[in-house]
């Protein structure tokens, strides 16, 4: 009671507690499609959502619902969805509040995924973006107009590592009542919480650090409730009558947790990307150790960034934590535990060099992700970005030496061991 | 929906049904520094139980504006003349906390038909304290955020919601936060000035029912157990929870109440 437990507690126990019939510590795996109603009221009571609970796993499902629930504990929601992926998460949110002939304001340094949907996607239905620089709050406030629905980052940018100005643009958006959504994938709860700095919703892919273990792809919606949808011309599905359910305005009848509501009731019941129970338990056990692997991701990261800095083959690295990257200031103040465990680094040789590394080393992981508890590497100059120019890829605010590496929590020594065996490859390719 | 009322607007949630003045109508009645939201789980299951549900917004509350009533009295006069304006007849008043107090006064002047009383985490007096009473005053977010923590009982700290994916703790502190920022500490004060109750309670002559929650600690389950003994013939139940029963234990008072309903004449 009023215990008010702290970060690493609700790590572990959030949404969860033993249950008197079986007594299972663990989470249990409700592996079932749906739930068997004890009377045809009760049926009735679910379906006109009268009272919370369970009906058919593709809208709410008990060990996703622990989940759920241990997000916006961690984040300090009112509310919170989990679904199959980071990427429906956004398409999720998006739908939920945009319409056709609405506009977003987006940063135009974002996971390219989701670039391409705003950018290629929503434009087919009707839902138009303009991207700013996320550094630049003046501009993301130049940007909207009497039809933009929401603004739209990632606190910290994936791949070039930008980061918002999380109180700045929350102003701006907050003085025109705007929501400020936020892709806080690369930060987690443990490093920065965004309600705190007025942000309204946040989106992440929990298949990267939350879950941290790369075993599960799954996403997740937390709502603030701290916005206000009154406004019924400008959030006309939210606030005025939705044809679900009679009329329902989501907003008078459910207030905080109105966006989550209409989400579950038109998101989820008619697009359907729910997350299956057993990837809401392995991302659950993830969570479990994200405080523990949060301080030796930044830990290694640290030694990592001094490592680089100071190797000779290294031409230049990227990260918010070294004061020579632009966005250092802001990071210092939103993000004092420090700035995520992804780094970029330019290795001495261009493209070529780049891809004899990553061909040479052996322990670190050639793959596409990110957020792994394991240390991972990509070169986009020899594969995602390969069919590319030079030229080209600096257009993308890439470069073709660049090394995406997100630093896993290995004894440091054998990271570092690893990367000189991959710089001795290269070194042996100029001689 | 939304009506002027006293010159002011006046948000009355109906549980997503319209209101049906034929109807027994039961009337909600939200708790210190909340509003309807408080009773989410209760008006849409009423409602769409073919009764007549209103759960008014108390002026400067949610959705209303309005200048907040400054005592228990003001607020069931306020309660009574919205009563007669929406020509209620048949009404069941059901109180959650404050409400329980306004509901109290209200039976003493209620021109529509009282066909029964319900108490919610109800008490004859609720005594506030000197740090709160204040703390509302110089910042009621503060003071809300640390209603909300006592309030609730251990689902609260550990998020257990019945409502898949919600939060007690984030969902509560934004409700009161919907408020006007003076709402909460006229309410409080209200509350610790009001001494009436004893009297009020014996003077009840329709059927009555209180719930009362274990792990209460804004109106204790003690002082809960000596305000049912003044009334006459008060139906009591006692649930595993804390204060805020209506969305702790939703099922368990829907079906309580429901049950006390079936049996009015
Ligand atoms: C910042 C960011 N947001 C969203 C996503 C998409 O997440 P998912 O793969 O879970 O759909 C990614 C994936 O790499 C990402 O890096």
């Amino acid at each position: 009671m009023s215990e008010n437990y702290k970060f690493d507690t609700l790590s572990l126990h959030a949404g969860h507690i033993p249950d008197k019939e079986t007594g299972s510590r663990a989470v249990p795996i409700y592996q079932t499609t749906s739930y068997v109603f004890n009377s045809t009221e009760e049926a009735a009571s679910l379906y006109n959502m009268e009272v919370g609970g369970h009906l058919y796993t593709r809208i709410s499902n008990p060990t996703v619902a622990a989940l759920e629930q241990r997000l916006a504990a961690l984040e300090g929601g009112a509310s919170a969805l989990a679904c199959s992926s980071g990427m429906a998460a956004m398409h999720l949110v998006i739908s939920a509040i945009c319409s056709s002939g609405d506009h977003i304001v987006a940063s135009s340094k974002m996971y390219g995924a989701n670039i391409n949907l705003l950018q290629h996607t929503m434009p087919r239905f009707g839902i138009k973006t303009d991207f700013v620089n996320p550094n630049d709050p003046q501009a993301i406030e130049r940007a909207i107009k009497p039809n933009t629905k929401l603004v739209f980052g990632e606190v910290i940018g994936n791949p070039g590592l930008d980061i918002m100005d999380v109180p700045e643009i929350a102003k701006i958006c907050n003085s025109k009542n705007i929501p400020l959504v936020l892709d806080a994938t690369f930060n987690t709860p443990y490093l920065m919480q965004p309600f705190k700095y007025g942000a309204n919703i946040i989106v992440h892919s929990l298949t990267k650090w939350l879950g941290g273990h790369g075993i599960a792809i799954g996403g997740a919606i937390v709502n603030g409730g701290n916005f206000d949808w009154g406004d019924k011309e400008k959030f006309p599905t939210i606030s005025g009558p939705h044809f679900a359910l009679g009329g329902i305005s989501f907003w008078e009848e459910f207030g905080p947790s109105a966006l989550i509501a209409k989400i579950r009731a038109e998101g989820m019941y008619n697009f359907g990307p729910s997350l299956s129970p057993t990837n809401a338990f392995y991302l659950m056990q993830g969570i479990e150790t994200l405080p523990l692997r949060m301080k030796k991701h930044i830990e290694n990261t640290r030694s990592i960034l001094n490592f680089l800095v100071n190797h000779e083959m290294v031409e230049w690295v990227k990260h918010p934590d070294l004061e020579t990257h632009p966005d250092h200031e802001v990071a210092k103040r939103i993000l004092p535990k420090g700035s995520g465990s992804i780094v970029a680094f330019g290795i001495k040789g261009g493209r070529e060099a780049g891809k004899i590394f990553i061909e040479s080393v052996q322990l670190a992981s050639h793959l596409a992700n990110v957020g792994d508890a394991k240390t991972l590497l990509i070169h986009p100059g020899s594969t995602t970005h390969s069919h590319l120019s030079s030229d080209a890829m600096k257009e993308g605010g890439l470069t073709d030496d660049m090394i995406r590496l997100s630093v896993g929590l290995e004894d440091i020594n054998d990271i570092t061991k690893d990367f000189e065996r991959g710089f001795k490859a290269v070194k042996k390719l100029n001689k | 929906m939304i009506i002027n009322f006293k010159g002011a607007k006046t948000y009355i949630g109906t549980g997503g049904k319209s209101l049906d003045i034929t109807k027994r109508t039961l009337c909600f009645l939200h708790g210190s520094g909340q509003n309807h939201l408080s009773f989410i789980q209760q008006a849409r299951f009423f409602a769409y139980k073919g009764y007549s549900v209103i759960v008014p917004d108390m002026p400067a509350h949610g959705f209303s504006d309005g200048n907040p009533c400054k005592s228990i009295k003001e607020n069931a006069e306020w309660i009574n003349d919205l009563l007669v304006e929406l020509n209620l007849k048949n009404v069941v008043v059901i109180g959650h906390s404050q409400g329980c107090l306004v509901a109290l006064e209200l039976n003493k002047i209620i021109k529509s038909a009282l066909e029964a009383l319900i108490f919610v985490a109800g008490s004859n007096e609720i005594p506030v304290n000197r740090f709160l009473l204040d703390l509302s005053k110089e910042n009621p977010q503060k003071a809300s955020q640390m209603m909300v923590t006592w309030g609730h009982g251990i689902d609260g700290d550990m998020s257990i919601n019945k409502w898949p994916g919600h939060s007690h703790y984030g969902e509560g502190n934004n409700i009161m936060c919907m408020n006007k920022p003076t709402a909460l500490k006229y309410d409080l004060n209200s509350c610790n000035d009001y001494l009436d109750g004893i009297d009020a309670s014996k003077i009840i002559k329709v059927p009555t029912l209180a719930v009362l929650a274990i792990n209460d600690q804004m109106t204790p389950l003690k002082s809960g157990l000596k305000f049912v003994e003044l009334i006459k013939n008060c139906e009591t139940h006692i649930l595993d929870c804390g204060h805020f029963l209506p969305s702790e234990r939703p099922m368990e008072l829907n079906s309580i109440i429901k049950s006390f309903l079936s049996k009015l004449k």
